[in-house]
C-alpha cells in the first residue's frame, strides 16, 4: 500500500478501542477516503491535545499519515458543533455506527455515505420520532453499497398494490401472498420513505431488518442486542 | 538478542505488563536472578496466591481477596450512598481526593454497544438488585465523561428512577480525555461536592 497522507478531512470516529498503556484504535468515517482504521498514539495521558476530539457523533477534521494498513492520527480538531444524542437517540447512533463499519469496505470512498450518516444524526438529535429516520438511513446505505431494493414492483414485476398482502424476500423483494405479513402499503411507503403511521413503522422495521440479516450473512449486530437489553433495564 | 529457555520466558511475561517494553523487562529480569533471589521468590508467590484469591466484592464488585471488600465491610461508611465507578482504580481515586464516606459499586468497564457489552456485562443485574432492595438512598454516577460514560450513567439514572433512588452525577465536564483516573485531586474533589441530581 502506498503512502497516504491526508489532511485535515472531514471525518467521524465510529468507534474506538483502547490500545497499550496511553494509545487508541479507532474507526473512522471520512468524506473522501471512506471507513478505515487509524492509531492515535500517546493520546490517554492527560496532556494530550488530540485526545478529548475522539469521541464518536463528533464532527471533526483530521489529518492522517502513514504506509501500512493501519494509518496514524497525527491531528485532529473540531469541525462543526456535535449533535446532541440522549438516551434512544444516542442507542440509535451507536447502532448507525454499526450499520456504517459493517456495510463499508476498508478505504472503499463513499461521499454521498458521509452525507447520510451526518443527516441521520442531525435528524436524531432533532426529533422523537427515531424509527423514519432509522429507516430511511438502512435504505440508503443499503442502495449506496449496491444493495438497493425496489419495493414499489414484486418479485414478478407487477406493481404493488397497497391492499394487497405481501411476503419478504430479499432477493427477490415483495413476493404476493394471502399469508403475507406485510402491507402493500408498508413495502410502498419503503419506496417513498414516508411511514404515516405506527403499523407501517412496525412492518417496516421487520422487513428493514431482514433484509440486513440477510446481508449480514449471519454476523450478529451486537448493537442491536445490547440495545434491546438496555432498554429492558431502562423502562419498567 | 535472541531470547531462550527460561530467561527468555520470564523477558517476554514481564513485557505483558502495562508500559514494559523489552529493556525494562530485561533489566527486571536480570535484577530479579543476579541481585534479589528471595525478592523473587517471594513475587512469584505473592502472584500465584493473589491471582489464584482476589476476585470481585460480592457488593460493590471491587477486587478483595475476601467476600466483602474493607470499605464494604466498614460499618462506620454510609451503605445508602453508592458511587459507581468505571474501574478499582477510581474507587482509589475517589477515596484520596473527596471526602465520601458512602460504599462503590464497580462496573469494569462501560456500555459499549458496538462491543456487544450491555447492561449485564457491567454488572447493572446486581446494582438493581440492591436498587431493589430499597437500602439505597442516593447513588453517585462518576462513570467517565466519555459518550460511552454518560451513556451509562444515564441508563443507572433511569434505573435509580424506577426505584424512586436519588441520582447525582459529579460534575467533571469534559476535561482532557473524560477519563477519572486523569483529574487531580482538587478538581475530583471539587466535582463531587458539586454534583447535581439528574
Ligand atoms: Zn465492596
Amino acid at each position: 500500500m502506498i503512502e497516504t497522507v491526508v489532511s485535515l478531512q472531514p471525518a467521524f470516529i465510529l468507534h474506538h478501542r483502547n490500545f497499550r498503556e496511553s494509545s487508541l484504535i479507532a474507526e473512522i468515517l471520512t468524506r473522501d477516503f471512506g471507513r478505515f482504521t487509524v492509531i492515535a498514539k500517546g493520546v490517554r495521558t492527560p496532556k494530550s491535545k488530540l485526545g478529548p476530539f475522539i469521541r464518536p457523533f463528533v464532527p471533526v477534521l483530521l489529518s492522517i499519515a502513514g504506509k501500512s494498513e493501519l494509518k496514524t492520527l497525527t491531528h485532529i480538531e473540531p469541525w462543526q458543533s456535535a449533535p446532541k444524542l440522549h438516551d434512544l437517540a444516542l442507542y440509535s447512533g451507536f447502532y448507525i455506527n454499526e450499520l456504517v463499519t459493517y456495510f463499508l469496505h476498508p478505504f472503499d470512498p463513499h461521499p454521498e455515505v458521509f452525507l447520510l450518516y451526518q443527516n441521520a444524526l442531525s435528524e436524531l438529535s432533532n426529533t422523537l420520532e427515531l424509527e423514519p429516520v432509522l429507516r430511511v438511513f438502512e435504505l440508503n446505505l443499503l442502495t449506496q453499497v449496491g444493495y438497493g431494493l425496489q419495493f414499489d414492483v414484486d418479485n414478478l414485476q407487477h406493481p404493488v398494490s397497497p391492499g394487497k398482502k405481501y411476503c419478504f424476500n430479499a432477493e427477490s423483494g415483495p413476493v404476493e401472498s394471502e399469508q403475507g405479513d406485510f402491507a402493500g402499503s408498508t413495502f410502498l411507503a419503503l419506496e417513498a420513505r414516508s411511514f404515516p403511521d405506527r403499523t407501517t413503522l412496525t412492518e417496516a422495521k421487520k422487513i428493514m431488518r431482514s433484509a440486513i440479516n440477510f446481508h449480514l450473512n449471519g454476523k450478529p449486530l451486537k448493537s442491536r442486542e445490547v440495545i434491546s437489553k438496555i432498554l429492558k433495564h431502562s423502562h419498567s | 538478542m535472541i531470547r531462550q529457555g527460561l530467561l527468555g520466558q520470564l523477558i517476554s511475561d514481564l513485557c505483558a505488563l502495562p508500559g514494559v517494553g523489552p529493556k525494562s523487562a530485561q533489566r527486571m529480569a536480570f535484577y530479579l536472578l543476579q541481585r534479589d533471589r528471595g525478592g523473587a521468590i517471594r513475587l512469584a508467590e505473592t502472584l500465584l496466591s493473589a491471582s489464584k484469591k482476589i476476585a470481585y466484592c460480592e457488593q460493590c464488585r471491587t477486587l478483595t481477596e475476601d467476600k466483602l471488600c474493607r470499605l464494604c465491610a466498614d460499618k462506620s461508611r454510609d451503605s445508602s450512598m453508592v458511587c459507581v465507578v468505571e474501574s478499582p482504580a477510581d474507587v482509589w481515586a475517589v477515596e484520596q481526593a473527596a471526602t465520601f464516606k458512602g460504599v462503590y459499586f464497580v462496573l469494569h468497564g462501560h456500555l459499549s454497544p458496538l462491543d456487544g457489552i450491555g447492561p449485564e456485562e457491567i454488572g447493572l443485574n446486581l446494582l438493581e438488585n440492591r436498587l431493589a432492595a430499597g437500602d439505597v438512598g442516593e447513588i453517585i454516577l462518576a462513570t467517565n465523561s466519555t459518550v460511552e460514560g454518560e451513556a451509562t450513567a444515564h441508563l443507572i439514572a433511569e434505573m435509580a428512577k424506577k426505584y424512586q433512588v436519588k441520582a447525582t452525577r459529579i460534575a467533571h465536564g469534559v476535561p482532557m480525555g473524560g477519563e477519572l483516573e486523569y483529574i487531580d485531586s482538587g478538581t475530583l474533589s471539587h466535582a463531587f461536592n458539586g454534583r447535581r441530581q439528574v
